[in-house]
C-alpha cells in the first residue's frame, strides 16, 4: 500500500464513506494489539501524571471560565 | 499512588455534577492503556499523549448529555480507534512524518500483519514469568496457611489417651 492510497482510505473511513472491504481491513489493523514494548512502572507513572495533569488543568480552567450552555444541555442534564 | 476502588458508573454520575475527582479518577484509570494503544499505532508520544488527553477533555465537555446506560471502556476505546485514523490522515494530508508511516504504519496493513489480529493473544516471557511467579507465591502462601496444625498421628495418639480415660 502507497501513502496515497492509506490517505485516501482513511480520508473515507473517517467520512463514513469506505467499501465494506476497506473498512473491514482498517478495523483489522486497529485490531491488532501486538504490544512490543513494555515501559517501566516509574515511565508509565510518568506519562500517566503527565496526561492527569493536562485534564485536570483543563478541567479547572472551564470551572472558573464556564462556557454558556445551551437550554437543551440543562434540560437532558436535568432528567 | 492513590487509588480507589469506585465503579465506573458512579464516577460517571459525579461528573454530571461536575465533580473534578470523578474525571481525574476515570483519566488515571484508562489513560495508560490509551496511550499503549495509540503507542502501538501511531509509534509517536506527543501524539499518543495529545489524543488521550483530547479524549478525556470530550468526554468532560460532553458530560451532561452521556447516555444514562453509557459505558465508559467501550466510549474511550471508539474513540481512541477513530482519533488514531484521523492523526494519520491528517498527517498524510499536511504531509507530516511521510517516511515514520511508511515505514512504521503501511507494513502493519499487509496481510500477513492483518492476519496476525484474528491469531490467539500469546502471553510474552516477561509477563509469564511475572505471572508464574505470582502464582508460585500466592500458591506457597496458601499451602503454608492451610498446613494442618497437627499431624495424624497425633490425633489418633491424643484420641486414644481419651478413650483410655474414659
Amino acid at each position: 500500500m502507497t501513502t496515497e492510497l492509506l490517505r485516501q482510505k482513511t480520508g473515507r473511513y473517517i467520512c463514513g464513506l469506505s467499501l465494506p472491504s476497506e473498512k473491514r481491513q482498517i478495523q483489522t489493523w486497529l485490531s491488532c494489539t501486538d504490544h512490543k514494548q513494555q515501559l517501566s512502572q516509574e515511565e508509565r507513572e510518568a506519562i500517566e501524571n503527565e496526561i492527569v495533569a493536562q485534564v485536570q488543568a483543563y478541567v479547572v480552567s472551564t470551572l472558573f471560565e464556564p462556557k454558556p450552555e445551551s437550554w437543551w444541555k440543562k434540560v437532558t442534564a436535568f432528567f | 499512588m492513590r487509588r480507589n476502588f469506585t465503579p465506573d458508573q458512579t464516577l460517571i454520575d459525579k461528573l454530571l455534577l461536575d465533580d473534578t475527582t470523578a474525571i481525574e479518577e476515570l483519566s488515571r484509570r484508562y489513560c495508560y492503556p490509551l496511550y499503549s494503544y495509540c503507542m502501538s499505532k501511531l509509534n509517536s508520544k506527543e501524539d499518543s499523549k495529545k489524543i488521550v488527553r483530547n479524549i478525556f477533555i470530550s468526554l468532560w465537555e460532553s458530560r451532561s448529555t452521556l447516555p444514562i446506560d453509557f459505558s465508559i471502556s467501550t466510549h474511550l476505546y471508539t474513540e481512541v480507534r477513530r482519533a488514531v485514523i484521523q492523526c494519520i490522515n491528517i498527517k498524510l494530508n499536511k504531509e507530516i512524518d511521510v517516511p515514520a508511516i511508511e515505514e512504521g504504519i503501511i507494513p502493519g496493513f499487509s496481510i500477513t500483519e492483518l492476519i496476525k489480529a484474528k491469531l490467539p493473544i500469546h502471553h510474552t516471557k516477561e509477563s509469564n514469568d511475572q505471572t508464574s511467579l505470582v502464582n508460585k507465591g500466592s500458591y506457597e502462601e496458601l499451602s503454608q496457611e492451610n498446613k494442618p496444625a497437627f499431624k495424624i498421628k497425633e490425633l489418633k495418639h491424643s484420641l486414644q489417651k481419651m478413650l483410655n480415660l474414659w
